[in-house]
């Protein structure tokens, strides 16, 4: 309901009023706490990227050869792709349950700003798919022989990635809702390339004792200006389904 | 601009006139380009094509600002016509930003000995070349046009955001390529005699996309407003 | 008395065909309005253009605030229930009352005081396990977990036996005691006291 220049409310109406401040957090705990209950009882959700991002990271050393040289140098791209894949892997279901079943409809009527629906849904999908995977990677790391100096970068650079990743994730979820759940990754994946070329970046500068955190305080810049602009477009994207 | 019977009556007069200026500036600027302009020192001829490769870069680029404008105005203003502009103006982008990679292509070939090269400039126009696709492949995905229109139109401002970060990030890489050969602010590089014509050409470029924008923009009007009395006055008599 | 919504001259055209055309109706406090007509005539279209997930084209929707002023957004919560009823299978009937914004500060007794009023007592069942009617219910206990001044039901008739729609007629004239309003749809009277709107 934001953006929409012909609606009064956004001209008449403060995005967060003073007694709605305690009722914005109420519906985040809300939120958070229905989908991750839904999501620990239905398994899959969170195993599926899991499960996804190894299988991945082991077919690199099967198609390339087990030389650790050779590994180690690729680590930072391997870890990256699988990780990027791996993340937009349940991006479709960010929105597509509650659409179906009409809990969407409830959000807009009664939530206020919306973009709190979608702030909401793009941690959930973080914590069942970005978490895992930053979780793993420590473990992808080790069989691709990445040197254990270059860990914490790439634990620093996934977690600002991935976070990206799933509020992109959203936004295709949300512009393809009721589609192809391939749909949504391909129209995201041309936007995820300057994430993918920093944290790559990011563990490679690391490899060989360069100063890394540039890339990371601009990850952390298109995070932080990622988070307003993506949520609002998404609502956006979102209310199209309704017209 | 607003009533789209105005907008087919007023198009018509002009079209023909793009077309002509079109045809004047590309003839001469190419004809001038291909064939009076000086031998480059270093490259010889082949760096002839660069009169087509460096317009349709340049027009790849800027299409896709001109569309994520549209983007922007149909999103916040809601106007339906950005929104058609916008459609139209997809397919016209992407063809030039596919010739400007084929050239490219094409030029490096004699010039660094391969086909591909992964130089930056080269890597963010392919990078420009899926964002065109994915926006032409969510439009293609929605049924109902005014919502495929905003679909894309939201896309779109996506990537007018990140397009600058893509071409940063993609600029940290080492890159064979020549530094800029054609900027607007500061003063070309190259000798006048190979700068004016390839000016010509941009402009004539230019044109085209005007030229065949309009024609997109008014079939999109009339395949809209095909059951509106005006379309059927039109095509009746 | 005055009206908590008042709608003047409301239209909607979609793909050049108007769909309705110059609505006008109050609700009162207490009153319901009932939106009569056949599939596919927009009466789904008319409650989410009321509640502003469409945008309106003509018209004013008037809302009440709190110093009797209409305005043209609201303040106040209304109570939205689509054909879908957003029943999550993964919950529990419980659940299903309690994880919604609406059962803030609310303890196991009033909710399952509200699942009571609508004949669920196993509040421990997962919804997935229920049948229709079943879950159905769960979406009635809904309107009880707070007094709303409007609710915009999108045909809670439909597909219900006797005894579920003499429920929910018995759940309107409870709400309509305590001053809440009714505005639903469907494809024909329903026999609640109510305006009716063809549309």
């Amino acid at each position: 309901m934001l953006l929409q220049g012909t609606d009064p409310q956004i001209l008449t109406q403060p995005l967060l009023r003073f007694d709605m401040k305690s009722s914005v957090l109420d519906w985040l705990g809300i939120i958070l706490k229905r989908d991750l209950i839904i999501a620990f009882r239905r398994s899959s959700t969170y195993i599926t990227p899991l499960v996804f991002f190894l299988i991945v990271i082991t077919f690199f050393p099967l198609a390339l050869g087990p030389q650790d040289s050779l590994l180690s140098s690729l680590a930072p791209g391997v870890i990256w792709i699988a990780a990027l894949l791996a993340s937009l892997l349940a991006v479709e279901s960010i929105f597509s349950e509650d659409f179906r079943d009409g809990s969407l409809d409830d959000f807009f009527v009664s939530l206020e700003p919306s973009f709190i629906l979608v702030f909401a849904k793009v941690m959930i999908h973080w914590l069942i798919t970005g978490l895992p995977i930053l979780i793993a990677s420590s473990l992808a790391a080790i069989i691709l022989y990445l040197p254990l100096e270059s860990f914490v970068p790439m634990i620093l650079s996934l977690l600002l990635g991935t976070s990206f990743m799933s509020l992109l994730g959203a936004l295709g979820a949300a512009l393809s809702l009721g589609k192809s759940a391939i749909l949504s990754a391909i129209i995201v994946l041309p936007f995820s390339i300057p994430t993918l070329l920093m944290g790559t970046s990011v563990v490679t500068f690391s490899l060989n004792n360069q100063d890394y955190s540039g890339f990371l305080m601009i990850m952390g810049a298109m995070l932080a200006i990622g988070i307003p602009l993506l949520c609002l477009l998404t609502v956006e994207a979102l209310l199209l389904n309704y017209d | 601009m607003g009533s789209p019977p105005l907008f087919y009556r007023w198009s018509s007069k002009i079209m023909p006139w793009l077309g002509i200026l079109a045809i004047i500036f590309l003839s001469v600027g190419l004809f001038w380009g291909l064939l009076i302009a000086p031998t480059d020192y270093k490259q010889g001829d082949v760096y002839r094509i660069l009169y087509v490769h460096v317009p349709s870069a340049i027009l790849g680029q800027s299409i896709f600002m001109f569309m994520a404008a549209c983007g922007l105005i149909n999103v916040v203003w809601r106007a339906k016509i950005s929104g058609m502009i916008l459609k139209s103006a997809a397919p016209i982008g992407m063809s030039f930003t596919l010739i400007a990679l084929v050239t490219g292509s094409v030029w490096g070939k004699p010039t660094w000995g391969t086909w591909w090269v992964w130089d930056a400039r080269l890597t963010s126009t392919l990078i420009l070349f899926f964002i065109y696709a994915a926006l032409i492949g969510l439009y293609s995905s929605i049924d109902d046009k005014t919502k495929a229109d905003r679909a894309v139109s939201i896309l779109s401002i996506v990537g007018l955001a990140i397009i600058p970060v893509i071409k940063k990030s993609v600029d940290w890489w080492q890159t064979l390529h020549q530094p800029s050969t054609f900027t607007l602010t500061s003063s070309p590089s190259m000798s006048p005699d190979m700068y004016q014509p390839l000016l010509l050409c941009v402009i004539g470029f230019y044109l085209i996309f005007a030229f065949t924008l309009t024609l997109n923009l008014r079939n999109e009007v009339i395949d809209r407003e095909r059951s509106k009395n005006w379309v059927k006055q039109i095509f009746v008599n | 008395m005055l009206p908590n919504l008042k709608v003047e001259n409301l239209s909607c055209v979609r793909s050049e065909k108007a769909i309705f055309k110059n609505l006008n109706f109050e609700v009162l406090p207490g009153q319901n309005i009932e939106i009569i007509g056949s599939n596919g005539s927009g009466k789904t279209t008319l409650l989410r253009t009321l509640l502003g997930l469409i945008n309106k084209e003509e018209g004013i929707i008037n809302w009440l605030d709190e110093n009797n002023n209409f305005n043209e957004y609201r303040s106040f919560d209304c109570f939205y229930q689509g054909h879908q009823m957003g029943i999550k299978n993964m919950l529990t009937v419980f659940e299903n009352l309690k994880l919604t914004h609406n059962a803030k500060g609310m303890n196991v007794e009033d909710i399952n005081k509200c699942l009571e009023r609508v004949g669920l007592n196993k509040t421990n069942e997962m919804a997935s396990d229920l049948s229709v009617g079943q879950k159905k219910r769960i979406s009635i206990a809904r309107w009880l977990l707070k007094d709303f001044k409007i609710y915009f039901i999108d045909e809670p008739f439909t597909a219900l036996d006797d005894r579920a729609s003499d429920l929910i007629k018995e759940i309107i004239n409870e709400l309509n005691q305590k001053g809440s309003s009714f505005v639903i749809t469907g494809h024909r009277s329903s026999n609640i006291n109510a305006t009716l709107i063809e549309i």
